[in-house]
C-alpha cells in the first residue's frame, strides 16, 4: 500500500508539468483556432459562445469573397511579390557582405561591425520620416522598390553570416586561391554552396520580418492597390461600422498560412535567429 | 589576402545600409532641427531646438510618454515571470517537449496585425468575451471603449503574444545549466525551490538581462496594437509615443517635430537600457 501511494505521488509530481503545459499550449493556440474556425463558419457576425463558435456550418464563402470581390487578393499578391523579391536579394547581400567582413581585413571594418550591431537594437521608427521623404524624392513612393529596398539594409543577416563564415574553415577557399581561381568564382562555387545552414536562418527570419512588416509599408504606400496584406487588413478593420469579421479573419488566416509553413519547416532556424538577436 | 582593402562583396549591402540605414538616421537628426512640411518643402527652415522645446512643453507628448511607460512597466514583469515559469516547466519535461515548445512559441512569429485583429474581435462589444460574461449573468465590459480598460486590454494581448518568445530564450539558457552542480544540490537535500533560487537563477542572470533589455526595446515601440485596436483612443488613453509620432508626421505633416519625438524616444530607450544593465549587473554581483 505505501509503495503504491508513493508511486502515485511520484507520478503526480511527474505529470503536473504536463497538465500545466497543456493549459498553456491551449491558451496560446486557442485564439488561432478561433480565428481559423470563424473564417470557415457561416455568417459575418462574431460568435458569442463556444457553442455558437464551433456549431456554425462550414463554408468557404469568406475566402471566395476575398478572392473575387474585395481587394484582399491584391494585398496578398503584393505581400508575396515583396517577400519573394526581397528574400533572394537579402540572402545574396548577407552572404557577400558577411563573407567580406569575415575574411578580409580593412580600415573601417570594426566601425562597420559596430554600426551594424547598433542598428540591430535601434528603434526603426527613427528612420520612418526620412525614408518617406527619400522615397518621395526618388519618385518611389507607392512602388514595390520602396517596400523592398529598406529590408536590404537590414544588418542582422550580414552580422549572422559574418559570424557563420568566421567559424567555417577557410582551407578550401585558400586552396582554390592558390590554384588561381578568381575571387568571384570562389564565392559562387565554393563559399555559397557551403552557406546553406546559415542562409536558412537568415532567410526564414528575413522572410518573417518582410511578410509581417507594417509601419514602413503603411506610410510608403498611398494607393489601395499597393497595400500589403497586414496594412490592408489593418485599414480594413478600421471602418467603424459593420466590420465583416468573417472576411477579416479569413484574410488574417491567409496572412498566417505562410508563417505556419515557414514555422513547420524552419522552427529550429527561427529559434536560432531569435537567440542571435534577429529582433524585429 | 590583401589587407587594407575590403572585398567588393561588402559593397551591395554597404550601399543599401548607407542609403536606407545610416543616411535616414542622420537625416532624421537634421530634420529634428527643422520646421518641415512635405506639402510645402520650400518653406522648411532651421528652428534650432524649437521642436525639442515644443515636445517637452507639450501635454500630448508627456501623456504619450506616460502611456508608453505604463505599457512597458506593466507588461515587462508579467511577461518575464510567465516566460520564466513556462521555460521552467518546459525544462522539467522529457516527453513531447518539442510539441509544447512549438505550440507556445508559434504565436510569437505571427504578424502583430493578425494578433491584434483576433483580439479586436474577441474584445468586440458583441464578441466572445462579452458573450461569456453575458452567459454567466455578468454585465458587459467595454474592453476597448472604456478609457480605464483599453490600455490594460492591449497590455494583456501583448503579454499573450510575447510570453512564448521569451520562454524560448530562457529555455535555451536552461540548456546550459550545470547538471552536476544541480545533482549535487539535490543530493544535499535542497528543495526544488532552493535549487531554483541558489543555482538556476544566478546561472540564468545574463539571459534574464537579455530578455529584459529586448522586451524594453520592443515595448517602447508599441504601435501596431494601438493602430489596429484603438487608434490611440478612447480619450487618448492608449496614445503611445510611436503612435503620437506617426500622427504628427503623417496626419499633421509636422515631420521635423516627429523626428524630434523619434530622437527623444531613441535617447529614452538608450538611457533606460543603460540603467537596466547597471542595475541587473550589480544584482548579479550581489547574488
Amino acid at each position: 500500500m505505501p509503495r503504491e501511494g508513493g508511486g502515485g505521488g511520484v507520478r503526480a509530481a511527474r505529470l503536473w508539468p504536463y497538465a500545466a503545459l497543456s493549459a498553456v499550449a491551449l491558451l496560446s493556440l486557442a485564439p488561432l483556432l478561433y480565428m481559423a474556425r470563424v473564417s470557415l463558419g457561416q455568417g459575418s457576425d462574431l460568435p458569442i459562445s463556444p457553442a455558437d463558435w464551433l456549431g456554425r456550418p462550414f463554408t468557404l464563402e469568406h475566402y471566395r469573397s476575398l478572392w473575387s470581390g474585395g481587394p484582399m487578393g491584391r494585398f496578398a499578391l503584393n505581400s508575396a511579390i515583396v517577400s519573394c523579391a526581397a528574400l533572394p536579394l537579402q540572402l545574396l547581400l548577407a552572404s557577400a557582405a558577411g563573407h567580406a567582413l569575415a575574411r578580409s581585413r580593412f580600415i573601417g571594418k570594426r566601425a562597420t561591425l559596430a554600426l551594424a550591431t547598433a542598428f540591430l537594437i535601434l528603434p526603426r521608427q527613427v528612420t520612418l520620416v526620412p525614408l518617406y521623404l527619400i522615397m518621395a524624392k526618388l519618385g518611389l513612393l507607392d512602388t514595390y522598390p520602396a517596400l523592398i529596398l529598406p529590408h536590404l539594409a537590414d544588418p542582422f543577416g550580414v552580422l549572422f553570416m559574418s559570424h557563420y563564415y568566421q567559424t567555417m574553415s577557410a582551407e578550401l577557399e585558400d586552396a582554390a586561391r592558390t590554384d588561381g581561381l578568381p575571387a568571384r568564382t570562389i564565392f559562387w562555387r565554393i563559399v555559397l554552396p557551403l552557406s546553406g545552414p546559415g542562409l536558412a536562418v537568415v532567410g526564414v527570419n528575413g522572410f518573417l520580418t518582410t511578410w509581417n512588416s507594417f509601419l514602413h509599408p503603411l506610410v510608403l504606400t498611398t494607393s489601395e492597390s499597393m497595400r500589403t496584406l497586414p496594412v490592408g487588413l489593418a485599414l480594413f478593420a478600421q471602418s467603424e461600422y459593420a466590420v465583416d469579421w468573417g472576411a477579416l479573419l479569413a484574410g488574417s488566416t491567409v496572412a498566417t498560412l505562410p508563417v505556419l509553413v515557414a514555422f513547420a519547416i524552419f522552427q529550429r532556424q527561427i529559434v536560432e535567429g531569435v537567440l542571435q538577436g534577429s529582433g524585429r | 589576402m590583401r589587407a587594407g582593402r575590403p572585398s567588393v562583396g561588402l559593397l551591395p549591402w554597404g550601399i543599401c545600409f548607407a542609403v536606407f540605414g545610416l543616411f535616414p538616421l542622420l537625416y532624421a537628426l537634421l530634420l529634428s532641427f527643422q520646421d518641415m512640411n512635405p506639402l510645402r518643402p520650400d518653406a522648411s527652415h532651421f528652428v534650432g531646438l524649437a521642436n525639442y522645446a515644443h515636445a517637452l512643453g507639450s501635454p500630448s507628448f508627456w501623456h504619450a510618454l506616460r502611456t508608453t511607460v505604463v505599457f512597458v512597466v506593466g507588461t515587462l514583469p508579467v511577461t518575464l515571470v510567465l516566460a520564466y515559469g513556462v521555460a521552467a516547466l518546459l525544462g522539467r519535461i522529457r516527453r513531447a517537449q518539442s510539441f509544447f515548445r512549438a505550440a507556445i512559441f508559434f504565436p510569437a512569429t505571427l504578424s502583430m496585425v493578425v494578433v491584434s485583429l483576433v483580439f479586436k474581435s474577441l474584445y468586440a462589444e458583441d464578441g466572445l468575451m462579452n458573450g461569456w460574461l453575458a452567459a454567466s449573468d455578468l454585465a458587459r465590459v467595454h474592453w476597448l471603449q472604456d478609457p480605464r480598460l483599453a490600455l490594460p486590454s492591449i497590455m494583456a494581448m501583448d503579454i499573450w503574444a510575447s510570453v512564448g518568445y521569451y520562454a524560448i530564450l530562457l529555455l535555451a539558457g536552461r540548456k546550459t545549466l550545470p547538471v552536476e552542480q544541480l545533482e549535487a544540490a539535490r543530493l544535499e537535500g535542497l528543495t526544488a525551490w532552493q535549487v531554483e533560487r541558489r543555482i538556476v537563477l544566478p546561472h540564468l542572470q545574463p539571459v534574464i538581462l537579455f530578455v529584459v533589455l529586448l522586451n524594453t526595446i520592443r515595448s517602447f515601440q508599441v504601435f501596431i496594437e494601438v493602430f489596429v485596436l484603438t487608434r490611440g483612443g478612447p480619450l487618448e488613453s492608449t496614445l503611445t509615443l510611436v503612435y503620437h509620432l506617426y500622427e504628427r508626421a503623417f496626419y499633421h505633416f509636422e515631420m521635423g517635430y516627429a523626428c524630434a519625438i523619434a530622437y527623444l524616444l531613441l535617447a529614452l530607450v538608450g538611457v533606460v537600457l543603460l540603467i537596466q544593465r547597471r542595475v541587473l549587473r550589480s544584482a548579479e554581483v550581489a547574488a
